[in-house]
């Protein structure tokens, strides 16, 4: 049961991580520095309570803090160039973090072993939850608290004027400028809310797998923070949550009997999804077909 | 200071690999304003299946690895235009980045599987000659890379200014609304450039090969980034913009290498990016009138 319970984890957290994404994603920009957002809200969060000994909660708060700064810091710069040279600006700067954290080193001696994160190393022994007792499937609970609270904030999102504002300027930057929206604004808002939603995955991430290292934040990582929302559609949020499933639940580890060729099937199966649907798993005509479909079920409304 | 001079001509004479990645994303995306993820991957691949193919034949001479590098890529660069561009629409960017993505971790996995993870040596030319100018040394095999990629570009260049493909090829990446309307097949020319830039990218694949001395999966991620990094100092679109920016990268990594070591050098290249970013967004020549 607790692989069941593992699984759980590793799919909440890709939620999130897919979720920071797709936030900015509705603005219209493609943002590969995801990965270097989860870093950061990862190696903070875990040295606050490794290092100082916070409470789990307080460290995930400053986390996040940290994650959504460093996103709109970089939202300013590099907002000012737009589609593709955008992607290649945040590569560059979600590669950048992840060789700072390559380079950085900061131990402190606790008791008999030195801990805190050393270069190419990494960082080990983040056991707080261990050492507080926590149980596999209490683990998965927490995650997926703050998974169904950020979905629902999101969700609500697209209900709201700002959701209306954040598509609008997607779907064509120059007719939202023209109704007065203030496209600097939007946009780097939507990279701060992205940067702190990828923040809180990291420090989940840091404190389930107990051990980081920079190569756990490289440009895959990154790659798959913009596929989850992409390949489910950026339609609803729920496109995600598919995709994560999808992806983590059924590629990674239902083909696992497949051994090394899973690996390969991977990309080919991304490249095929693409072909035959352009527009997400989940686009809007599905999704009507999907609500149409409940109704009829449900008794209709 | 015989150092740094030193330091800075051999990141040059290496540059000029990123050049030739940096020209094939720059040239895909001044033609469809796409861009292909897949093509560092794909010239690595292409440079594999030179060995691959050298291998079959006994008795080949070195320089043969070249020739069949540069038709291997060619073939994969075709094969990436057909799975990862011609039937997805136009009208979704995001679905033809994504889709080479998934071309980029696929052919990544390939070789992975079929090396089994294990770095491969590559035939080296010219490794022992040096040519010594007064105090400075130039290695051999990076003379060669330099060399064969002047030529590279040479070729390229009178390509696109000579000939009819050419004059088809720059029509399309300035109006291809218009190009179509004087009778040229898009499609044909978007196909005709994933062949062109893919013969370069075996090439550039085959000369990062020879002056390693070895070929490993490992190497497919930092050239993306680079190449990336290339085209946007170059300014997206540009071919010049693209030698020159490839040089400037070549040569600032190499610098910093010297001084501060190689696992911060790329540290480095990314800061040199973001100045750019900052102070000219579109690069050193930024095509006039993009329509991104």
């Amino acid at each position: 049961m607790d692989f069941y319970f593992g699984l759980a984890q590793i799919i909440g957290v890709h939620t999130l991580l897919g979720l920071s994404a797709y936030i900015v994603l509705l603005t219209g920009q493609v943002t590969l520095a995801q990965a270097g957002f989860f870093a950061i809200g990862a190696y903070v969060s875990a040295m606050l309570t490794v290092l100082a000994g916070w409470p789990i909660v307080a460290a995930l708060g400053v986390g996040t803090l940290f994650g959504a700064g460093a996103a709109c810091a970089v939202g300013f710069p590099a907002l000012r160039v737009k589609g593709l040279m955008l992607v290649i600006a945040t590569l560059a700067f979600g590669e950048g973090v992840r060789l700072f954290f390559f380079n950085f080193d900061y131990q402190v001696a606790k008791g008999q072993v030195k801990v805190g994160p050393v270069g190419g190393e990494g960082f080990r022994q983040i056991r707080y939850f261990p050492e507080h007792g926590w149980t596999t499937f209490d683990v998965m609970l927490f995650i997926w608290v703050f998974v169904v609270l950020i979905m629902a904030v999101l969700w609500w999102f697209d209900r709201s004027r700002y959701g209306a504002v954040l598509r609008a300027v997607g779907e064509d930057e120059i007719a939202a400028q023209s109704v007065g929206i203030n496209l600097t604004a939007v946009k780097v808002s939507a990279m701060t809310i992205g940067g702190a939603i990828a923040g809180i995955g990291g420090g989940l991430y840091a404190h389930y797998t107990t051990h980081i290292e920079h190569s756990s934040f490289n440009i895959l990582v990154a790659t798959f923070a913009i596929a989850y929302p992409i390949v489910g559609g950026l339609a609803s949020v729920f496109g995600t949550l598919a995709a994560v499933v999808f992806v983590q639940g059924f590629l990674i580890e239902g083909l696992r009997f497949l051994g090394d060729w899973r690996n390969l099937l991977f990309g080919a199966l991304i490249v095929l999804a693409m072909n035959v649907r352009p527009r997400g798993l989940l686009d809007a005509p599905t999704l009507g077909r999907l609500g149409r479909f409940g109704r009829l079920f449900g008794g209709g409304r | 200071m015989l150092d740094l001079l030193q330091a800075v001509l051999d990141g040059l004479l290496f540059g000029t690999t990123y050049a030739l990645i940096g020209i094939g994303f720059t040239l895909v995306f001044g033609v469809m304003h796409k861009l292909n993820m897949s093509y560092a991957a794909a010239s690595v691949g292409g440079a594999y299946c030179g060995l691959l193919i050298m291998g079959l034949v006994q008795g080949a001479p070195p320089w043969t690895v070249f020739l069949a590098a540069c038709l291997a890529g060619g073939v994969l660069g075709y094969l990436v235009y057909l799975t990862c561009f011609h039937f997805i629409p136009l009208a979704s960017p995001l679905a033809t980045l994504m889709s080479t993505v998934g071309m980029l971790l696929l052919i990544d996995e390939i070789i992975v599987h079929v090396t089994d993870g294990m770095p491969k040596n590559f035939p080296t030319m010219l490794d022992d000659e040096m040519l010594r100018v007064g105090e400075i040394t130039l290695r051999g095999d990076l003379l060669l890379v330099f060399g064969v990629s002047v030529v590279c570009m040479a070729g390229l260049l009178a390509l696109l200014y000579r000939t009819r493909l050419g004059l088809a090829t720059r029509a399309v990446s300035q109006q291809p609304v218009a190009a179509q309307l004087c009778g040229i097949r898009v499609a044909q020319v978007n196909a005709a450039t994933f062949v062109v830039t893919g013969l370069l990218g075996g090439i550039a694949g085959a000369l990062i090969g020879a002056s390693v001395g070895a070929l490993s999966p490992l190497l497919t991620t930092p050239l993306t980034v680079k190449g990336l990094i290339v085209t946007v100092i170059g300014g997206l679109g540009s071919i010049p913009g693209a030698i020159i920016a490839g040089l400037l990268v070549g040569a600032f990594e190499n610098l910093f290498q010297q001084f501060r070591g190689v696992t911060e050098r790329d540290l480095y290249v990314m800061l040199l990016l973001f100045a750019f970013l900052v102070f000219r967004p579109g690069g050193l020549f930024a095509p006039k009138g993009g329509r991104d």
